[in-house]
C-alpha cells in the first residue's frame, strides 16, 4: 500500500497539460450522450472514470481520439486540438494508444505481426527494430513466449496483455483504457491489472474507464465520477471513497462497494 | 502453424503423424442397425430409398450400356470436344499448355509438402466399396452372359484383394495419399498401352476406326504428363530442402497467376507471330514506365518527402489525364494513370529501402501484366487454320473460365470496396455499375461484347472475339463478386475499424493490411460459388457462334454423317465433363478454407 500512499500524494502541479477538455458535448440522434465535460489531464497523472453504464465515460474517452465525433467544446492533445483534419487526427491517434474491452487483436497476423503492424507501416519503423521492440514488450507484459501464436490461440488475459503492448508499442504519449478487465475470466483481471500498475509506476498518463475499484483506489492520483454525460464529482481517492460530496456519487458507491 | 494447433490437444507422440486420433469402427452389422434400422419408420426409409437408387442405377446403366448407344461418336471426336477445331499440326502446342500445368502442379504439391498420410484400413474400404459397385453394375446393367461374368470376376478379384491385404497388413498401417493417387493415375494411363479399347479419330477429315490399344498420340502424351508430374513433384520437394521455403512459394504463386497468360499464348499464338512490333513497342513501354516510373515511385515512398510528394503525385495526375487530350497509344494513358494512382498512395507504403524497393517491384509487376494483357488483346490470334474458331471445346471453356476468373476478381474487390467507401462519388457510381450488371440479362451483355464492342473501340485497335467475350465475362461476374466481398467486409466486426484507426492507420493502410484479407476469407465460399457458376455459364458462348464443349457436344457431333442423332451420349460425357471440373474446384476451396482457418477460432 506505500505504493498507493506516494501515488495519491504525487505532487503533478507543475507537469504540463496533456490533455484538455472544455465544454465537450455530444449528441446520439436526440439523445445527449455527453453534456459539457471539461477536465484537464496533467502528464504522468493517472486518472480513473467512474460512472454507471451509460453515464458516457466511454464515449468521453472515444472522443479523445476522435473514434466519435464531438458536437460541441474543444479537445487539445499535447497542444493539438482535435478538428477535421485528417492530417491531424492520424498524428493524435499515433500518440494516444487505446485498449478496447474486446481486445481486438487482428485475428489473421500472428501476436507479432500484431505489435509490429502499425509501427512499421505508420512509424516507418525498420522491421528488424520494430521486431525487437515488440518483443521487448511482449516480455514486459509477461508474454514472451507466445508472439508467434494467433490471437484465437491465447486467453483473455493474454489477448488484452497483447493488445496492451501492441498500443505501447506505437510508444504512445497517452493511454487510453476502455473497461479493459470487463471481458475477462475474474482470475485474468488480476494479470492485466499488473500489467496496467507496471505502466503507471514507469510513468505513463493514463486515462481508465473501469470498474475495479482496488485498481483505483490504489493506482489513481484522480478519480473522475460521471454520470448522464456529466461529470460529478472530481477527487483523489482517498476524498472519493471515504468522504464524497454528491449524494450521487454515495449512492453508486453504496451500491458498488 | 497447424502444428501449434495440434500440439495443444494432442499427445506428444501423436506428433510425428498428422493423422487425427483414430476412432473405432462399429461392425457393419452394428453400423447398419444403428443408422439404417433403428426404428420401423427409419427401416422402411432405408428400404424404399435403397430400392429407388437401384431402380435409377439400372435405367442409367441400362442407357449407357445399351447396344444403340454410340460411344465411339464421343471416342472418335475427343479431339474436338477437348480442343475444338484446332489444327493437328499444331497440337503439341495444347500438350506443352497441359504440361505447363501438370509441372507447376508437380513443383507446388512438392514444395508445400501437400499430401498426407491415410490408413491403409480406410483405403481398402474404399476397395470394397468399388468391387462392391462393379459387381452391382454387373448385375444391373444389360449385359450379355460373358460380359457380365468379366465384371463379376473383376468385381470379386476387387474385394479379395482388399481383403487379402487387409488380412496381411497391421490396423494402424498408413500409406500417402499421393501415393495412391500416383498409383491410380499410372493404373489409368498404363491401361491405354495394354487395354485394346480401340482406335478412333478423323484424321484429315476421315474416320478412322481400328482395333488395338489408344493412339499413340493420346497415350504418348498422357504418359509424358505422369512422368513429369512425378518428377517435378521430387524437384519440388529437392527445392524446398535446400532453400528457405517463402521465395519458391511466391515464385510458384506467381506462375500461377501467370500461367494462363503464358498457356494462351502458346496456344493462340503462331510462329510468324509480330516479335519486332514488341521489340519495337512494348519492351521500351515497359522499360520506360518501370525504370523511370520506378525511380519516381522510389523517391515518393521516401517518409521523409513531406509535402512536396504530394504536389509531385498531384502534378503526376495531371500529366496521366493530359495524355487523354491527344492522340497517342492507349497503352501510355492507361499506365500513366497507374502511375498516379500509384504515386498518390506512396506516402500511404513508404518505409525503410526495403519497404520503397518493394512498393516499385509491386509497380514493375503491375506494368509488365498490364502490357502482356494489353498486348494479348490487341494483337489478333494467327493460328493458321482455315476456321476461324480454331478454339473450341473444353480449351476454350478453360481459357474464358480462367481469365475471367483471374480479372474478375480484383475488379470485383475495388467495386465492393468503392460500394461501401465514404467517398459519394465512388460509392454511386460503383452501386450503378452492379445494380445495372445485376439487372441485365447476362445473354445481352454476352451479344454487346461480341458484337458491339469492336464498334465503340478506339481506330486501329481490334480484339479477339475471345478477348471480347472474355471481358463481358469479366465485367458481369465482377458486379456479382462485388457483392460477395461486400457481404465478407459487412461481416467485419466494428472493433477492427476501431483499432486499426487507434494505431493511427490511414484507410489504405486499415483496408489492405486488416479489412480485406479477413474479408475475403469470408467469401471465399460465395466467391468459388460464383466462379463455378461462370465455369458453367461459358456455355452461353453458343449462342454467340463459339464452339464450346457444350455446343460440340449438342450440335456438332450429333449432325456428323456417321454419327447422326447421337446427342445424348454426347450431353453425358459434357455432363461428366463439367462436373468434374466444378467438383475440382469445390473440393479446392474447401482446402483453401481450412488453411486459411487458422488462428480463428
Amino acid at each position: 500500500m506505500s505504493d498507493a500512499a506516494s501515488a495519491s500524494v504525487r505532487d503533478l502541479s507543475g507537469a504540463t497539460n496533456m490533455i484538455e477538455c472544455e465544454g465537450v458535448s455530444k449528441w446520439y440522434g436526440d439523445f445527449q450522450a455527453l453534456n459539457s465535460v471539461s477536465a484537464t489531464i496533467k502528464e504522468q497523472e493517472v486518472v480513473v472514470v467512474l460512472g454507471p453504464s451509460g453515464s458516457g465515460k466511454s464515449t468521453w474517452i472515444r472522443c479523445i481520439n476522435k473514434l466519435e465525433h464531438h458536437q460541441e467544446g474543444r479537445i487539445v492533445v499535447d497542444g493539438v486540438e482535435l478538428t477535421n483534419d485528417l492530417r491531424n487526427i492520424e498524428k493524435i491517434r499515433s500518440e494516444v494508444g487505446m485498449v478496447f474491452q474486446q481486445f481486438n487483436l487482428f485475428p489473421h497476423l500472428t501476436v507479432l505481426d500484431n505489435i509490429t503492424l502499425a509501427p512499421i507501416w505508420v512509424r516507418k519503423k525498420p522491421r528488424g527494430e520494430a521486431e525487437s521492440a515488440a518483443r521487448a514488450l511482449l516480455d514486459r507484459v509477461g508474454i514472451p513466449e507466445q508472439a508467434d501464436k494467433y490471437p484465437g490461440q491465447l486467453s483473455g488475459g493474454q489477448q488484452q496483455r497483447v493488445a496492451i503492448a501492441r498500443a505501447l508499442a506505437m510508444e504512445p504519449r497517452v493511454m487510453l483504457f476502455d473497461e479493459p478487465t470487463s471481458a475477462l475470466d475474474p482470475e485474468m483481471i488480476k494479470e492485466v491489472l499488473d500489467v496496467m500498475k507496471g505502466l503507471a509506476r514507469s510513468g505513463m498518463t493514463m486515462i481508465v474507464v473501469t470498474h475495479e475499484m482496488g485498481f483505483a483506489r490504489e493506482v489513481a492520483d484522480r478519480i473522475i465520477f460521471m454520470e448522464d454525460g456529466m461529470i460529478v464529482e472530481v477527487g483523489t481517492p482517498e476524498h472519493f471513497f471515504t468522504n464524497p460530496t454528491e449524494d450521487r456519487t454515495k449512492l453508486f458507491l453504496s451500491q458498488i462497494l | 502453424m497447424t502444428d501449434q494447433q495440434t500440439t495443444d490437444v494432442a499427445e506428444p507422440e501423436e506428433e510425428t503423424s498428422n493423422l487425427p486420433p483414430k476412432v473405432p469402427r462399429l461392425p457393419p452389422g452394428e453400423w447398419m442397425k444403428k443408422n439404417l434400422f433403428s426404428s420401423v419408420g427409419n427401416s422402411i426409409l432405408t428400404v424404399v430409398f435403397v430400392l429407388v437408387i437401384l431402380a435409377i442405377t439400372r435405367g442409367l446403366l441400362g442407357f449407357a450400356f445399351s447396344p444403340e448407344r454410340r460411344w465411339d461418336a464421343t471416342a472418335t471426336n475427343m479431339r474436338l470436344l477437348f480442343a475444338g477445331a484446332y489444327p493437328q499440326n499444331q497440337f503439341v502446342r495444347m500438350w506443352v499448355s497441359l504440361g505447363i500445368v501438370v509441372a507447376l502442379g508437380g513443383l507446388s504439391t512438392g514444395v508445400w509438402r501437400a499430401g498426407g498420410r491415410m490408413y491403409l484400413t480406410s483405403l481398402l474400404l474404399k476397395g470394397y466399396g468399388v468391387g462392391g459397385a462393379v459387381v452391382l453394375v454387373g448385375i444391373l446393367a444389360p449385359f450379355s452372359g460373358s460380359a457380365r461374368l468379366s465384371y463379376f470376376l473383376v468385381g470379386g478379384l476387387l474385394i479379395a484383394a482388399s481383403f487379402a491385404v487387409q488380412s496381411a497388413t497391421d490396423e494402424d498401417t498408413t500409406v500417402g495419399t499421393l501415393a495412391v493417387g500416383l498409383v491410380g493415375v499410372s493404373i489409368a494411363v498404363g491401361s491405354f498401352w495394354v487395354i485394346p479399347y480401340g482406335h478412333h479419330a478423323f484424321i484429315d477429315g476421315a474416320q478412322v476406326v481400328s482395333d488395338g490399344t489408344v493412339a499413340a498420340t493420346t497415350k504418348g502424351p498422357l504418359t509424358v504428363m505422369v512422368i513429369l508430374a512425378v518428377l517435378t513433384y521430387f524437384l519440388g520437394r529437392e527445392i524446398a530442402d535446400r532453400v528457405d521455403a517463402g521465395w519458391p512459394r511466391k515464385v510458384l504463386s506467381l506462375s500461377w497467376l501467370a500461367s494462363p497468360v503464358v498457356i494462351v499464348f502458346f496456344v493462340l499464338r503462331d510462329p510468324d507471330f509480330d516479335y519486332g512490333h514488341i521489340a519495337t513497342t512494348e519492351v521500351p513501354i515497359f522499360l520506360a514506365y518501370a525504370v523511370g516510373g520506378g525511380l519516381l515511385l522510389f523517391a515518393l515512398a521516401s517518409p521523409r518527402i513531406g509535402e512536396v510528394g504530394r504536389i509531385i503525385a498531384a502534378v503526376t495526375l495531371i500529366a496521366a489525364a493530359a495524355t487523354f487530350l491527344t492522340p497517342m497509344l492507349q497503352v501510355i494513358r492507361i499506365l500513366a494513370l497507374m502511375l498516379a494512382v500509384f504515386a498518390l498512395a506512396a506516402p500511404t507504403f513508404s518505409g525503410n529501402r526495403a519497404a520503397r524497393l518493394r512498393y516499385v517491384t509491386v509497380w514493375a509487376g503491375v506494368v509488365l501484366g498490364l502490357l502482356w494483357l494489353i498486348t494479348a488483346i490487341n494483337s489478333p490470334a494467327t493460328v493458321e487454320s482455315n476456321s476461324s474458331f480454331f478454339t473450341g471445346g473444353l480449351a476454350l471453356t478453360l481459357i474464358v473460365a480462367s481469365f475471367t476468373m483471374i480479372l474478375s476478381f480484383p475488379l470485383g474487390v475495388i467495386l465492393a470496396l468503392a460500394r461501401t467507401s465514404n467517398m459519394p462519388l465512388f460509392r454511386v457510381m460503383s452501386t450503378t455499375y452492379i445494380e445495372f450488371v445485376r439487372g441485365v440479362p447476362f445473354i445481352t451483355i454476352l451479344i454487346f461484347f461480341s458484337v458491339l464492342f469492336p464498334l465503340f473501340l478506339p481506330e486501329n485497335m481490334e480484339v479477339t472475339e475471345i478477348a471480347a467475350v472474355t471481358i463481358g465475362f469479366t465485367l458481369f461476374s465482377a458486379a456479382y463478386m462485388a457483392e460477395n466481398v461486400r457481404g465478407g467486409l459487412q461481416s467485419i466486426r466494428r472493433g477492427q475499424y476501431e483499432a486499426a484507426e487507434a494505431l493511427g492507420m490511414t484507410t489504405a493502410q486499415k483496408t489492405v493490411f486488416i479489412i480485406l484479407p479477413q474479408a475475403l476469407r469470408v467469401s471465399i465460399p460465395p466467391l468459388v460459388g460464383q466462379t463455378i457458376g461462370t465455369y458453367k455459364e461459358t456455355s452461353l458462348l453458343a449462342i454467340i457462334g463459339l464452339f464450346d464443349l457444350l455446343f460440340v457436344a449438342r450440335s456438332l457431333i450429333p449432325n456428323q454423317t456417321s454419327f447422326i442423332g447421337s446427342v445424348r451420349e454426347q450431353l453425358l460425357f459434357a455432363s461428366v465433363i463439367y462436373w468434374m471440373g466444378a467438383y475440382a474446384m469445390s473440393r479446392a476451396s474447401q482446402n483453401l478454407e481450412r488453411k486459411l482457418g487458422v488462428g480463428e477460432r
